[in-house]
């Protein structure tokens, strides 16, 4: 049973395969344009059958001209429907980035062709967007959450799209099956205090000790200075606005290091490693990472630090190849896999 | 009372999540739809009944604007165990298509309590569905018909705001889309409604209706038929192959009382039981002969029908039953159309009346109307049969007796109190006294009841009898003519004979005076009378051609089609066609999604542009720029290499810039022209160079 089963989802990911081939951008067509009854589809197709039997019962003429109405109907909304998804493009513009186990941004555009888009259901697995109306010819930027469940890339296998309207009785359906991958970085885990300084990252002690630190100079405020730097105690104090300099610590880096946590699990150390990014980025203290093969020398700002995470994310796994058919990174992806990755 | 103050919404998140799921402006067709497939049935449905779905529709939308709770389980069962004992208590037990009919309208107005998602939206979206072909059962006419049309487009309008409930001016939009859907389906629902084939019924259910129906009983008390005097009601509607006969001679038989049962004229033997059943409503197809006529009756729920004298059946669904009158095999349950035949002359002409016939024509109760038998045995002491009953009607004639919707009440010997003292009566009143005389006389006679007259349509395509032409007379025998029609109202009211009610009752000014609202009783408008009668034809084409396309008119309307075209052939046909509407579906959507890709000119210019370079012998690398390619083929072809350059940028500036429609038409145009540049470069090109080019190539 459960062979059968395989070989038949096989078969089936293998056809849809072919037919929406792996890109970030798809066009919709007959070609790849599903559609079928809903639910209440098929309960209004039975209604019309016990309408047609009460007709001819009957002898009623009226109760046939009715049912006649509603079953061309039905299939004039076959045309509507699949007409509301066919000419339209649905492209990746951007796969995002988030924490593990957070709501991934994936940014897509829908640009209708000839007929309008409307009433259009965006969904991966359990995440939805409803209500997309595209008129003829426009475009639309939404947002679609992907959630992720573990650290790594992320790549849902289809994005799909889904459409009732107008009468909720047929569903045509289609899929973006998206190249690029989003991103999941580890989730932070406060780090025992082996390497860093400081405590707790207590924000007084911090600033305290900021401010009793010599090689700190503190001097005014300058277009370019980051927010993060800027005294906020002192400005509410006298509304000045400070930043603290931190010229005299170039010459001795911070470096956080993979191997500083002899004994964690793997994973763990990425979750240290991510939380202690965090904090220096706050802190606007100057960094490096030190990962076994890869090695991001010393800066400092939340892209430095968006960059250090983002290596965090990926260290050690491979990107998703292209013919890979099935979810990568997501929830379902990983309850459907045999032993789990992630821990 | 706590329970009662529990129904409004106090501020547990509880109401509000409730009803969130339905929008509600697609609620609101919805409960339009709904008030709109009730109206066809109002005078059917009880009123507490419609009392309760107005209540439960309205609780419903108070709901959704948030002013009170939708109830609880609790209290809904209550409200459900309720309605049902009362419309148990009401239907006491009778179980036939009208009280299903009037549960399913409960069942509706109950599921409004419990709407709560669109699943529960589509469930009554079916049942309201359903409900407007129960109403077809009930109600024809064309204007019912119409408006039960157009509650199912309430319903599907409300469909689509549940579809898409934030869309803007979905509205407007949706009654365009759906407007558009049925004008493109139109043509194959009437090819549908043509060719489906007319199967006979599977199983017969009768459909018999609770609904009083005006019209003549089997059974005539002296003040019965000056009811329906008050009554403009169609009875039915007459064409005539040939001419109409004259007013005069319009009596249209229904039946014959023979029985006189105290003050109560009645048939002697009651009327055959009869399994329920639906009746036969197509009679007769193909165009009328001169002598025949065609009869479209209202329903009476009774197997009467009604004819001239001297007709045979020329349709199957009526028979002869005797004494020159017809039946249908079942009640008249829905409107039914039946066709006879006039002959010239009396069809079951009988010289001889039995002793028993004679005995049962002769009948008379006890010793009621002493004066009466009196004046019975002065005639037949003075006059033969002939003689006497023309002594009578000149008695009826040269007396002072009216002809008078007022009539006094007579209660006790009431023969004799219209013969000698009042002298005012209706023509129930003087047919069952003539009878009486008469049968005190020894002739034998019967009261008939029937109609008399009826009025020319809309362009005189037929005759109307209504309500109010319903009449009683007399049918006496006379050895060696058989039986004979004295009428005693021709006698006391002419003009009732030759014009009809309205001139008969000018007078005293009674004609439908209890009917404020009927049309015809305005008949100095001349305005009304002609909308009324435009009306009704269109309602009698309507009944005639669409409600009453039944097997044999549709064989009929076939068999004028060449080819023998029988069931089988009807069933093909059907198949066919949706097959073929189907196949023409498909064809559009692909010629449509032919036409998209041609349309993207700029595509197919880039594709005739790989074309050329795969003819002159550049093949086109997979995932290569168009820069790059259109620098080999300016390597490969010299002579063209400006222009092929200018193209890949043109090409390039298109996939780098964002143009809109018009733009990307003139890049096309451009990138077309440029092509044509580069093909006629080509063609120079090759009969300049052909001479050093030729040995390479052989």
């Amino acid at each position: 049973m459960g062979m059968i089963k395989k070989i038949v989802k096989r078969r089936w990911h293998r056809w849809i395969g072919r037919r929406i081939p792996r890109a970030d951008m798809q066009a919709f067509s007959q070609k790849n344009i599903f559609i079928l009854p809903t639910g209440a589809g098929v309960v209004f197709g039975v209604l019309l059958l016990i309408m047609l039997i009460t007709g001819i019962n009957y002898q009623n003429s009226l109760i046939y001209l009715l049912t006649f109405a509603l079953g061309a109907l039905f299939v004039g909304a076959m045309h509507q429907t699949h007409r509301n998804l066919s000419g339209l493009t649905l492209s990746l513009v951007r796969a995002g980035e988030s924490e593990a186990g957070d709501d991934v941004p994936f940014s897509l555009r829908v640009s209708a062709g000839k007929d309008a888009g409307l009433a259009m259901i965006l969904s991966v697995e359990d995440s939805r967007l409803e209500g997309v109306h595209v008129p003829s010819g426009q475009s639309l930027d939404v947002v679609l959450p992907v959630p992720s469940a573990h650290r790594g890339y992320l790549r849902p296998d289809r994005i799909r799209i889904e459409t009732r309207f107008p009468f909720g009785l047929l569903k045509a359906w289609s899929w973006l099956r998206p190249v690029s991958a989003g991103i999941a970085y580890p989730r932070p885990v406060p780090a025992p205090d082996v390497l860093s300084q400081v405590d707790d990252g207590s924000e007084a002690k911090s600033e305290a000790k900021v401010m009793g630190q010599d090689n700190a100079d503190l001097r005014p405020w300058r277009e370019g200075d980051m927010s993060q730097r800027v005294m906020w105690k002192r400005f509410a104090r006298s509304g000045q606005m400070v930043v603290a300099d931190w010229e005299g610590e170039q010459g001795s880096p911070h470096w956080l290091d993979f191997s500083a946590f002899p004994g964690a699990d793997t994973e763990l150390r990425l979750s240290y490693l991510a939380w202690l990014i965090a904090d220096r980025v706050q802190q606007g203290v100057r960094f490096g990472l030190n990962l076994p093969g890869e090695v991001i020398e010393p800066d400092t700002g939340p892209v430095h630090g968006e960059r250090c995470l983002r290596a965090l994310a990926v260290w050690g796994e491979k990107p998703p190849r292209e013919q890979d058919a099935l979810a990568f990174g997501t929830r379902k992806a990983v309850d459907g896999a045999p032993a789990g990755g992630s821990a | 009372m706590s329970r009662m103050a529990g129904i409004f919404r106090g501020r547990t998140p509880a109401g509000a999540a409730s009803t969130d799921s339905i929008p509600g402006a697609a609620l609101l067709w919805l409960i339009g739809s709904f008030g709109l497939l009730l109206l066809p049935q109002w005078n059917r449905l009880p009123w507490w009944l419609i009392a309760a779905c107005v209540v439960l529709a309205g609780w419903r939308w108070l709901a959704q604007t948030g002013r009170v709770r939708l109830p609880g389980r609790w209290l809904r069962t209550g409200i459900m165990l309720v309605l049902t004992g009362v419309y148990i208590g009401t239907v006491e037990g009778r179980f036939t298509v009208d009280t299903a009919a009037s549960f399913f309208v409960l069942a509706v107005g109950l599921k409004w309590l419990e709407t709560r998602s669109a699943r529960d939206f589509y469930v009554l979206f079916f049942i309201l569905v359903y409900l407007s072909a129960v109403n077809f059962l009930f109600k024809q006419d064309i204007f019912w018909a119409l408006l039960t049309f157009g509650a199912i487009g309430c319903l599907l309008i409300g469909l689509q705001i549940l579809n898409a409930p934030d869309l803007p001016g979905s509205l407007k939009s949706g009654w365009k889309r759906l407007g558009l859907l049925l004008v493109k389906t139109l043509p194959v629902v009437l090819l549908l409604f043509m060719f489906f084939p007319r199967m006979a019924p599977l199983w017969s259910v009768p459909l018999v209706s609770g609904e009083a129906r005006s019209g003549i009983s089997d059974s005539m008390r002296p003040g019965d038929i000056s009811n329906l005097a008050q009554s403009s009601e169609r009875a039915f509607r007459v064409t005539f192959g040939g001419p109409a006969p004259e007013y005069r001679d319009r009596y249209w038989r229904g039946l014959i009382l023979d029985y006189l049962d105290g003050e109560t004229w009645r048939q002697r033997d009651a009327e055959p039981f009869q399994r329920p059943g639906r009746v036969a409503v197509d009679g007769g197809v193909g165009p009328l002969a001169s002598n025949q006529y065609d009869v479209l009756m209202e329903p009476t729920d009774q197997r009467w029908a009604f004819s001239l004298e001297n007709s045979v059946a020329a349709s199957d669904n009526v028979f002869d039953a005797g004494e020159d009158l017809f039946r249908f095999r079942r009640p008249a349950d829905s409107a039914v159309r039946y066709r006879l035949a006039l002959e010239p002359g009396p069809v079951q002409a009988r010289q001889e009346l039995s002793p028993a016939m004679r005995q049962r024509y002769l009948q008379l109760p006890g010793e009621a109307n002493p004066q009466a038998r009196a004046l019975a045995s002065e005639l037949a002491g003075a006059h033969a049969p002939v003689q006497l009953v023309n002594a009578l009607m000149t008695r009826f004639r040269e007396q002072e007796y009216y002809y008078t919707l007022r009539p006094p009440v007579m209660p006790r010997d009431g023969i004799d109190a219209l013969l000698f003292d009042e002298k005012r009566g209706f023509c129930a009143h003087y047919a069952g006294a003539a009878t009486f005389v008469f049968r005190a006389a020894g002739i034998p006679s019967r009261v008939v009841i029937g109609y008399q007259g009826g009025d020319a349509g809309a362009g005189d395509d037929y005759l109307i009898v209504r309500q109010y032409d319903a009449h009683a007379w007399v049918e006496v025998w006379l050895d060696g003519r058989g039986w004979v029609r004295v009428d005693p109202t021709a006698a006391i009211a002419p003009s009732r004979i030759e014009f009809g009610l309205r001139e008969a009752m000018e007078e005293e000014g009674s004609f439908l005076e209890n009917n404020l609202t009927s049309p015809q009783r305005y008949g100095d408008f001349a305005m009304l009378q002609w909308a009324s009668l435009q009306m009704d034809r269109i309602n009698y084409h309507w009944q005639r051609w669409v409600v009453g396309y039944q097997g044999q008119s549709q064989m009929d309307l076939m068999s004028r089609l060449p080819g023998g075209i029988g069931l089988r052939e009807l069933g093909y046909i059907t198949a066919g066609l949706v097959g073929f509407a189907l196949l023409v579906a498909g064809l559009v959507s692909a010629l449509s999604m032919r036409r998209g890709t041609r349309q993207d000119g700029f595509r197919q210019v880039v594709g005739a542009w790989h074309r050329l370079c795969e003819q002159v012998g550049v093949p086109v690398r997979n995932g290569e720029t168009p820069g790059a390619l259109a620098e080999r083929m300016a390597r490969a072809r010299p002579a063209i290499s400006e222009t092929v350059r200018i193209f890949a940028r043109t090409v390039n500036s298109h996939y780098y810039s964002a143009p809109t429609a018009t733009q990307a038409d003139e890049d096309a145009q451009r990138l077309r022209r440029l092509l044509k540049t580069m093909k006629r470069q080509l063609r120079r090109g090759h009969e300049t160079e052909s001479a050093p080019r030729t040995p390479q190539h052989d």
